[in-house]
């Protein structure tokens, strides 16, 4: 079998052929082992794909997923200057906890400004360049991140 | 007499608390390394205290194991700057601003890194942290002492 | 609506209440959503950072762009179409800065699925859901980005030859060929995982 009749197999099995080549395909498989075979193997490849995606889940919790979607659209819809090189998400995502492990997060950056009744318990910023500010009020924590320095500085300590 | 006598005492100690120098900000610093392992392999890493590990273990932060480095406690002279070395290329550089404020300068490699200025008012504390090799991580833990 | 109604509302419900700037209605599209954009953003980007940041990138998009969105298609499959676009764009920078392996010029140059024993047994028979997901997603790592791309648009996304042609820059003689060889690779992948067990 040529490679143009294998393509058009392929084709077949995609219903990508028109009418009058199909019927010709039809006709091949009904006596060339071969195609038999091949249309048989494209078939339990493409079976195979259907549904592989299912339960692939997003390794992030709802509310941190969302709270980084949200800033972003409120930051473009400001027109605030853009971000560094390494976009907004590319800082965060290298020390990202698995949604499985977090506790009651409840990341709320802007409760307050949907009329909730408390202060935000949570808060996250972009106030210096290379750097994001997560507060957690009712911890008294305040973390900065930074994405500078490059990694080796504190190497001599960690070794 | 006597009443004169007070008086003038008085007077001289409130004199004398005006012109004495506000007491220092005692601020205890620790190095903190993150990482997923279960154990440092570096023997002279010591386990953090169970407040600290339930504040990192409350951050949005991959890391489930924390080690403290290093720890150094430093008086920051009142409007004055205290230095504090992380590690041979990185220092921290402290100054009282008044009113429970500091302001904190990250250092490395000789360049600035992060200038940032703070209120750290007691019980609370301030965390810098970024990258460090093998996808662990490093963080500089200051916290009030007085 | 309240909060309670936004769970329990359909896709059309909370497309139309999000159009009028209602962010919470959107806020549960995304939830709704979420794992099935960031699925598909990991078939094509095959690693997980890249698949997060740019599905969320794809969500603020869509939020920018819904007032654009008629009902054409179902949200989900408008949503899934910007993540692709996104990681197409994505793979194209990569392409640029990639010094191209031997391998993956031979697999260009075309030829050798042509020759390819055909299998006569299904490598995939008899596994669990699970373990078959697993392969796959080993076997689809292997692929080069142009192979395992034509797959997840034709596999996944269901497109047709000449939307995939138009989505990647190439003739639909280039879509059956990498096709083809895609799914040549990804057959005998499968086999050797399974001789390997």
């Amino acid at each position: 079998m040529d490679y143009d009749a294998q393509l058009k197999l392929q084709s077949y099995l995609d219903g990508e052929l028109p009418e009058s080549e199909a019927r010709e395909i039809a006709n091949l498989l009904a006596q060339d082992r071969e195609a038999v075979a091949l249309f048989a193997e494209l078939r339990n490849t493409r079976q195979a794909l259907v549904g592989s995606e299912v339960g692939v889940a997003l390794p992030e919790s709802r509310e941190f997923f969302w709270s980084k979607i949200e800033r972003e659209i409120y930051r473009l819809e400001k027109s605030e200057p853009a971000p560094r090189p390494s976009s907004v998400f590319a800082a965060w995502r290298r020390f990202l906890m698995p949604a499985g492990g977090v506790a009651a997060l409840a990341i709320a950056a802007f409760i307050g400004l949907f009329g909730g009744s408390q202060g935000p318990t949570h808060e996250m910023a972009v106030a210096d360049p290379g750097a994001f500010t997560y507060h957690d009020f009712s911890a008294g924590t305040t973390l900065v991140w930074l994405t500078y320095p490059a990694e080796n500085e504190f190497a001599d300590n960690f070794e | 007499m006597r009443f004169l006598c007070s008086l003038i005492v008085s007077a001289l100690a409130a004199f004398a608390a005006l012109s004495a120098p506000a007491a220092p900000l005692k601020i205890e610093v620790q190095l903190i390394w993150g990482t997923t392992n279960e154990v440092s392999p570096n023997a002279e890493h010591k386990s953090i205290g169970p407040e600290l590990k339930k504040k990192l273990q409350e951050l949005p932060l991959k890391w489930t194991n924390y080690f403290e480095v290093k720890r150094i406690d430093v008086d920051v002279p009142s409007a004055g700057v205290a230095t504090v070395p992380l590690s041979q290329k990185c220092r921290l550089e402290i100054t009282d601003r008044g009113h429970s404020t500091i302001q904190v300068v990250l250092f490395g490699k000789g360049e600035k890194v992060i200038n940032r200025t703070q209120a750290l008012p007691k019980g609370e504390t301030l965390i810098l942290g970024g990258n460090a090799p093998g996808a662990t991580s490093w963080f500089a833990v200051l916290r009030r002492l007085d | 609506m309240t909060e309670k109604d936004y769970s329990s509302a359909e896709d059309q419900k909370l497309v139309r209440v999000a159009q009028k700037g209602d962010m919470a209605a959107f806020e549960e599209l995304v939830a709704r959503h979420r794992d099935k954009i960031y699925a598909r953003a990991l078939s094509m980007m095959r690693n997980e950072q890249e698949a997060i940041d740019l599905s969320q990138e794809a969500w603020v998009k869509g939020w920018q762009r819904l007032k654009q969105f008629q009902g054409e298609a179902s949200f989900g499959t408008w949503m899934t179409r910007i993540v692709i676009n996104l990681c197409l764009d994505q793979l194209r920078k990569q392409k640029r800065q990639r010094t191209e392996s031997i391998e993956a010029m031979t697999e260009e140059s075309g030829g050798v699925e042509r020759h390819m024993p055909v299998l006569t047994v299904n490598p995939t028979a008899g596994l669990e859901r699970q373990e078959l997901r697993q392969r796959i997603d080993r076997a689809l790592s292997q692929l080069s980005y142009e192979h395992r791309t034509v797959l997840v648009l034709h596999e996944f996304e269901e497109m047709e030859y000449k939307q995939i042609a138009k989505a990647m820059e190439c003739s639909i003689g280039t879509v059956m060929s990498r096709l083809f060889y895609a799914r040549r690779k990804l057959a005998a992948l499968l086999a050797d995982l399974k001789k390997s067990d």
